[in-house]
């Protein structure tokens, strides 16, 4: 009988919060990230939920000398690292096999944008020529711990993370590895911020998720990562899990490089296969933490995907993303955490800003934060440009 | 008008990448999108695009696309009403 | 880590070398530079025009190579679509960035934005075909190709997976041929690129760049390149040595004497080479092949590496251009792959003849 995947450890960094802790407080307070932002200099006046710290504190923090080449993706990285090994009790694992599997897309980006023409021009930040690949940050975040045995990079867009978290349960499976440390990080950069805007899909105010007057997303930046091992090694080192990876599901809508089929094809297969792959009925799921972005597009998709695969009974549904604002290839492990926190607190988190129903739609999303509401089984939506649509299940331990 | 007519053809042309057409094989009244030229909803954001850089009109709404983009005499017309540079 | 047994059923190459042609290896074109782009198929064969202008290079060359992978494999839809590429689009990525920088954030394109996304090549790969199953991108580094090909093998694992398509691409753009160079990626001068792994110990290689599709089945038929054994990709800085790769042998229940050849990523830049060098004496000269040479250096020149050893397994015949000695080799039984980036990433790959 093949093991369960048990998550036996978290960390993360974003708009709403520097660990776990702030996080769970933001959400239960509904406190919202977006605002003007710091980070970047850009003509546009964007909101943005942007992660409190500077790359200089993130380098006090992480004792890293501050004239060490270190993209803001990877300093993020490596805060949200350090928290799920010491919440998972991983220090020394000189025995085990562990993973470190991180999704991004932008990779040093930001730094290559700032030096583009000194690049072409100069030597002077060659430095940051190599550190500008996404494998170049998975690498720089895996080489400040030491000790992993396999390293790699999933790359699709806003479900990168999610696919992250995939693999990782995947090569454990397998006996690849023992541990998987899965998630993504990705920081805010002029490049993406004006990619969005090119499309016109980003809001001039603050994102309203399944809101028929919806205007588009606000960009988050984070890192987050699950440790994810099997339930007797979790036993064996004595560690209580936070709760299961039930399943999970890949697919891809196949239909536009941007935009999601009307009907919501990849996402009612993602879905689909995630429920099937956990061995669940759609009436078994209590809560969906949906992708939610606030976009048109993306909502009115999403939205009739979750109202065809769950036909008998729409379970309490919302996006987090009007708090922590889209952080891209992190959203699929950010919003992972938001699911194990929601598991462990009994509690749903809130749609904010939400106040007008889809007409289209046959559900409003969970406005408020509902306390005292045990969750049974949660499903998570993570859907990326290209069509690749990934779901998790997270299930309650024991 | 006729020459707004021509340079635009040349712009769009240039801009959407159509390289084996000449303004000759556009029809100035044939729809740009679905049936006619076939252009598509990246198209759409493309011009919004070309309007602001080479004719000064901001199009804050993209669905305001919709009607302007009818054809390309129908732009034409927009620019010419429009137009601050 | 492979449940089922694993054939190659289907394999599409663009690159330096004459196009989606197999017997290129066995008389492959040499160049006198460090740079050398892609010999491209005539793409208006292949490509609408109004589909076509939404395509970059690097985006032509796997749609056409992904195509004639599964047309070879006769699978009309595979289960699983999954790349490796070490630095994604970089042609539309630059053109957006520049772009960005030179206009000061405005009259920004959005074509180039979407075409910049690194997943773009595996979801119009999907859109061509119309596949809606399983669908990843894994960008990491030289051993980009080697995640997808772990990825694949890992749905392979599953009962419900009957093919999958697994392809590895990358373009070299002037810019970034540039940046390298800064990094001493690539020699000042390559009089023969054929024998570049000869050329005078000094750092760097030249520049190629490609697309690599192959179709991986577990039913074998007539036309199956090879089987692959096993494949194990890990991270270990500071390198490996030579009992790793007996004990990854002996999990296969071979030992170096069951080795034909000994396939490894030689470029000629010192640095690269060094660590390959480790591994002569145990396997001699006349059993230590190579395949930049043929097909440039680019973060997934790997998978070249892979369709060669599979060519020669099939075609049961070794080119003296891919062997160290210079001597052809015949009859070739096991292929053992050898890929390492900057000594940190390694790649263990064991290909049979079927």
């Amino acid at each position: 009988m093949e093991q369960q995947i048990v998550v036996s450890g978290m960390g993360i960094i974003s708009g709403i919060g520097n660990n776990v802790d702030e996080t769970l407080d933001a959400l239960l307070n509904m406190r919202c990230a977006i605002n003007g932002i710091k980070h970047i200099q850009t003509i546009h006046n964007l909101p943005c939920a942007e992660v409190a710290f500077t790359d200089k504190e993130m380098k006090d923090i992480l004792s890293i000398p501050q004239s060490e080449t270190a993209t803001r993706t990877s300093l993020m990285g490596m805060v949200a690292v350090r928290e799920a090994l010491k919440s998972a009790k991983l220090t020394n694992w000189e025995r085990l096999k562990v993973a470190f599997i991180n999704g991004t897309t932008v990779g040093g980006m930001e730094k290559s944008e700032l030096y583009y023409f000194d690049f072409l021009e100069n030597d002077k930040y060659n430095n940051f020529i190599e550190a500008h690949d996404c494998g170049a940050c998975t690498e720089k975040i895996a080489d400040y711990f030491g000790g992993f045995s396999y390293v790699s990079t999933p790359s699709t867009a806003c479900s990168s993370a999610a696919n992250a978290i995939m693999l990782g349960a995947e090569l454990i499976r397998t006996g690849v590895v023992d541990i998987a440390i899965a998630g993504g990080s990705e920081c805010i950069t002029k490049f993406h911020l004006n990619g969005f805007n090119s499309l016109m899909i980003l809001d001039k105010n603050i994102c309203r998720p399944f809101d028929e007057t919806r205007a588009g997303l606000n960009l988050g930046e984070g890192a987050a990562y699950l440790v994810l091992e099997s339930e007797n090694l979790a036993k064996e080192r004595h560690v209580e899990p936070l709760c299961v990876l039930s399943g999970y599901g890949n697919a891809c809508d196949a239909y536009h490089q941007t935009a999601s089929s009307p009907e919501g094809d990849g996402a009612v297969l993602a879905m689909s296969q995630a429920l099937e792959n956990s061995g669940l009925r759609p009436t078994e799921i209590d809560y969906i933490n949906a992708h939610g972005t606030g976009t048109s597009n993306n909502d009115e998709s999403e939205g009739r995907a979750v109202a065809k695969v769950f036909s008998e009974r729409i379970p309490y549904i919302s996006s987090t993303k009007s708090l922590t604002g889209h952080t891209t290839s992190a959203a699929g492990s950010v919003e992972a955490v938001v699911c194990v926190l929601a598991i462990l607190n009994d509690f749903v988190p809130g749609n904010f800003n939400f106040s007008k129903q889809m007409e289209i739609l046959p559900f409003s999303p969970q406005k408020d934060v509902l306390r005292n509401v045990k969750l049974k089984h949660v499903l998570s939506n993570s859907f990326g440009f290209g069509g690749n649509n990934s779901s998790l299940v997270f299930s309650k331990y024991r | 008008m006729d020459e707004l007519i021509l340079n635009l053809k040349k712009e769009i042309i240039e801009v959407l990448n159509l390289e084996d057409l000449t303004p000759e094989d556009i029809d100035a009244n044939a729809p740009l999108f679905g049936d006619g030229l076939g252009l598509d909803s990246i198209d759409a954001l493309e011009l919004i695009v070309l309007m602001e850089k080479n004719y000064g009109i901001k199009l804050e709404d993209a669905s305001q696309g919709r009607e302007i983009f009818k054809s390309i005499t129908t732009m034409a017309a927009y620019i010419n009403e429009h137009r601050t540079i | 880590m492979v449940k089922y047994p694993i054939y190659i059923n289907g394999m599409g190459v663009i690159s330096i070398q004459n196009p989606l042609d197999d017997s290129a290896i066995f008389a492959p074109q040499t160049y006198q530079e460090s740079y050398v782009r892609c010999v491209d198929p005539n793409f208006k064969e292949y490509f609408d025009p109004m589909l076509a202008r939404r395509m970059s290079l690097i985006i032509k060359r796997a749609i056409i190579t992904a195509n004639y992978a599964l047309n070879q494999a006769g699978v009309e839809m595979p289960d699983a679509v999954i790349t490796g590429t070490g630095l994604g689009c970089v042609q539309d990525t630059e053109k957006f960035l520049d772009s960005m920088i030179r206009n000061d954030e405005k009259f920004l394109q959005p074509a180039f934005f979407i075409q910049s996304t690194h997943n773009t090549i595996s979801s119009q790969i999907a859109i061509n075909i119309g596949c809606k199953s399983y669908n990843n991108t894994y960008i990491h580094r030289g051993v980009s190709f080697e995640n997808a090909l772990t990825d694949a093998l890992l749905q392979m694992n599953k009962s419900h997976v009957s093919n999958v398509l697994v392809t590895g691409n990358d373009e070299m753009t002037p810019s970034y041929f540039k940046l390298l160079n800064r990094l001493s990626y690539w020699k000042e001068s390559v009089p023969d690129t054929l024998k570049i792994v000869h050329q005078k110990e000094s750092s760097g290689s030249f520049a190629g760049e490609g697309s690599i599709s192959l179709v991986l089945s577990k039913s074998q038929n007539s036309k199956s390149y090879a089987k692959i054994d096993d494949l194990s990709l890990f991270y270990k800085p500071g390198g490996i040595n030579v009992d790793k790769i007996s004990e990854f042998l002996k999990q296969n229940n071979l030992d170096m004497d069951d080795i034909s050849l000994f396939m490894t990523g030689l470029n000629g830049d010192s640095e690269n080479d060094t660590v390959y060098r480790q591994f002569f004496d145990m396997f001699g000269e006349n059993r230590i092949g190579f395949y930049r040479n043929i097909c440039g250096d680019f973060y997934t020149s790997s998978a070249f590496g892979i369709y060669a050893a599979a060519v020669c397994l099939k075609s049961q015949n070794v080119p003296e251009y891919l062997i160290y000695s210079g001597r052809k080799l015949e009859n070739p039984k096991h292929i053992l792959l050898y890929n390492h980036f900057k000594n940190k990433d390694h790649s263990l790959i064991l290909l049979t003849k079927c």
